[in-house]
């Protein structure tokens, strides 16, 4: 069944539709036989990911975002998601103790992770240092102040987020039905299969040679952060595109990819991405969480 | 309007070294669901199985098995395991049946045990209990690789086992093939009660021949050898395991083992006959104190709409000329999502062992080595059964077998001279098997 935006394709035991949205590649994997229900659980979930993607991408004018990150200082009007994003994000950046921090994605105007070995001056990191910084951050539940030059990113956790709210759909609309979401390797399970058995899923490895990983989920959620193709290479060393909001340069002896499970997408992604912020320490961190987890280094 | 920063990073007193329940609640604020128990928490997966064999006449085993897996996260996973065996009853002690009732001294030297006329003897002093211990680590290494080693300890009252192991497994092939190789080393010590007899020596029997007891003592003790012995055993594993298609799986090992030191059976005689068949005395066995074994294993595994069909066959071969086949196969049948059904069926044939001798003549030249222990025989042997599995809502499993053992024991060319051809010198083995289990 082809919709134009999304698929639809009949498993032995299970049906898997399928669309792009996030830049990535989006799949509901449903215990289910009857084509209906998968179509409506497809089309709800592409409209959610397209909702979130036009609502936070920082590359759509006129959105929130740019709304937020062209204010000058000014305050703006935000919704009630946009003010629990913000709440979550910052008790993501105290309880990381300032190394989750959804302003320093500016340092993407001196540091371009092409794979090339072209490194940015340091003057260049010096003065976005100033646009950086959460705890400058002005909000309430209905406006936001940001100063000016500083900007929000949320593309460390949108695809995370998607996920969760397209889950929380699924469950709402088919209570009984246990569906998987996997956008590009972010994934949650709605609830565990009626015969208890495992879904598997294959996780995409950092390296294009190696095969993908082969993971069993019951239940949950579970995300990937790392440096697939995204690093420089300059004189043998490699920079993860993973940046130190504090000193603007990557973190040193970050893992290559940490794969986290947890019982909310959103929290396994976080939990990654905290690993790889914790660099040498990163698989100390993931055991003190008492969460599964697999590094690559 | 007063914006206020919310972020109060200063006041920030303690460093908690788990953030993940505070993240947890952030989470469950951000999405407006209530907070779940952490699931993926690594927990102990447990298993529990209670086993009963009983050979008709012969040997009872209860024997209690309680394992333990846990998996680290990233793949390091730690399982252990302790099993506890008793064994009670009558084991067959190589001596042939006679016309007549016949007596035994038994191992320890203290006491008799009289077999009627016409029966195989057994000893009956047959008493043991046994303590293993295993603990297993397995984690990734580099490459696709995987390391895993362990240790093994088995304690019986007279015999002491301990090993130690390591593998290495590496995936190619987009992980559809697995290559391994392992090494085992092992160290056995027994010490049986009443001492090792020493080889081809006599079986002392008080019939009133000796003035005392301390005449009798003495005679006792001529046929053992002081302390204990040991052997060593080096086990070497190569195995491939290749992902034929989504359905069927398939397992090639190649397995070299060599072990040295003593390898005879302390309980075990023969009895020497006269050519009417009648016995003259009794002989202690002697074995090889080296032995080294070749075996070639394949398994198929097959996944069906509803159950797994496994099928595998070994061909073992070793310097004692013991060579073995075996085909084992296992089907499981699901009845439903929750339960199955899984027939199960084995035969095993081997040759006799090349000093095996189910009796020696008087008057011929002793052999270097010799063993009427009918395990060491030419034999068939086979199981027949089944078990039931139902796995619980909460999801653990309850698994029920019950199954049939029998061994035949046949004969390996002897000629059996006069009253010997009347009795029944090759008796089957029955027996059966129970087991529960329960995982949670």
């Amino acid at each position: 069944m082809i919709n134009g935006s999304y698929t639809i394709e009949q498993k032995s035991d299970h049906i898997i539709g399928r669309f792009s949205a996030m830049a990535s590649p989006c799949e509901l994997l449903i215990e289910t036989q009857d084509p209906m229900l998968a179509n409506h659980l497809t089309s709800l979930a592409y409209s959610e990911a397209k909702r979130i993607e036009q609502k936070f991408s920082r590359y759509l004018p006129n959105n929130p975002m740019a709304n937020i990150n062209h204010s000058k200082g000014k305050p703006v009007a935000i919704d009630d998601e946009i003010f629990r994003l913000l709440e979550f994000t910052n008790s993501c950046f105290e309880l990381s103790e300032g190394l989750f921090d959804i302003t320093s994605g500016v340092l993407r105007k001196a540091w371009k992770f092409d794979g090339s070995d072209s490194l940015p001056s340091a003057d260049g990191v010096k003065v976005l240092m100033a646009y950086i910084g959460w705890q400058k951050v002005k909000y309430d539940q209905s406006s936001i102040i940001l100063t000016k030059g500083m900007e929000l990113d949320f593309g460390g956790i949108g695809k995370e987020y998607a996920v969760d709210c397209v889950a929380k759909l699924c469950a709402q609309c088919a209570p009984t039905t246990s569906v998987v979401i996997n956008f590009g390797g972010d994934i949650q399970v709605t609830r565990a299969r009626n015969n208890n058995q495992a879904w598997l899923i294959g996780i995409e490895s950092p390296e294009d040679a190696a095969p993908a990983k082969m993971l069993k989920i019951i239940s949950g959620g579970l995300a990937t952060s790392g440096d697939a193709r995204r690093y420089l290479l300059k004189d043998g060393k490699r920079y993860s595109h993973i940046l130190n909001p504090e000193t603007g340069y990557p973190i040193e002896n970050a893992p290559r990819s940490v794969t986290v499970a947890a019982p909310h997408c959103i929290q396994a992604g976080l939990l990654a991405t905290l690993a790889l912020l914790k660099g040498a320490r990163a698989e100390s961190f993931l055991h003190e969480q008492g969460v599964k987890f697999w590094c690559y280094r | 309007m007063q914006l206020t920063s919310k972020n109060q990073l200063a006041n920030k007193t303690k460093k908690v070294a788990n953030i993940n329940i505070a993240l947890a609640a952030a989470t469950c604020a951000l999405l407006g669901t209530t907070p779940v128990v952490q699931a993926e928490e690594a927990v102990w997966e447990m298993d529990t199985a209670l086993l009963y064999y009983g050979e008709t006449d012969r040997v009872t085993a209860v024997e209690g098995v309680f394992s333990a897996r846990k998996d680290f996260g990233d793949e390091h996973i730690f399982s252990g395991k302790l099993v506890l065996d008793t064994l009670t009853g009558a084991s067959a002690s190589g001596a042939v049946a006679q016309p007549n009732a016949q007596t035994f001294t038994r191992p320890s030297g203290k006491g008799q045990y009289s077999i009627a006329a016409g029966d195989i003897p057994l000893d009956d002093t047959f008493k043991d209990t046994r303590v293993q211990l295993e603990a297993q680590w397995t984690q990734p290494l580099w490459d696709d690789m995987r390391g895993s080693t362990g240790v093994h300890l088995s304690k019986e009252y007279d015999y002491l086992s301990i090993s130690v192991n390591g593998s290495l497994a590496k995936d190619f092939n987009q992980k559809n093939t697995t290559v391994s190789a392992g090494l085992s080393l092992a160290f056995d010590m027994i010490d049986p009660v009443g001492g090792r007899p020493i080889a081809f020596s006599e079986m002392v029997i008080d019939q009133g021949q000796f003035a005392n007891e301390q005449a009798y003592q003495a005679a006792f003790d001529a046929t053992r050898q002081k302390g204990s012995d040991d052997k060593t055993t080096v086990d070497l594993m190569l195995g491939v395991t290749q992902i034929i298609n989504r359905r069927m799986l398939m397992q090639f090992n190649y397995g070299y083992s060599t072990s040295d030191g003593y390898h005879t059976d302390p309980f075990k005689v023969l009895s020497v006959v006269n050519d009417q068949g009648l016995t003259q005395f009794l002989v202690h066995e002697d074995r090889p104190t080296e032995r080294t074994r070749h075996s070639f294993y394949w398994q198929t595994k097959y996944a069906l709409d509803s159950g797994v069909a496994d099928i595998s066959y070994r061909y073992a071969t070793d310097d004692w000329d013991i060579n073995s086949h075996t085909i084992d196969s296992r089907l499981r049948f699901n009845l439903s999502d929750n339960t199955y059904i899984q027939p199960h069926f084995r035969y095993y044939q081997q040759a006799a062992a090349e000093f095996y001798q189910p009796f020696l003549l008087e008057g011929t030249t002793l052999p270097t080595f010799a063993s009427a222990d009918y395990r060491l025989g030419e034999m068939t042997a086979y199981t027949v059964g089944l078990k039931y599995g139902m796995k619980m809502p909460s999801g653990n499993e309850w698994g029920f077998r019950l199954e049939y053992y029998q061994q035949d024991p046949k004969n390996a060319g002897f000629d059996a001279p006069e009253v010997l051809q009347q009795l029944d010198l090759y008796p089957s083995v029955k027996a059966v098997i129970a087991q529960v289990s329960y995982s949670f």
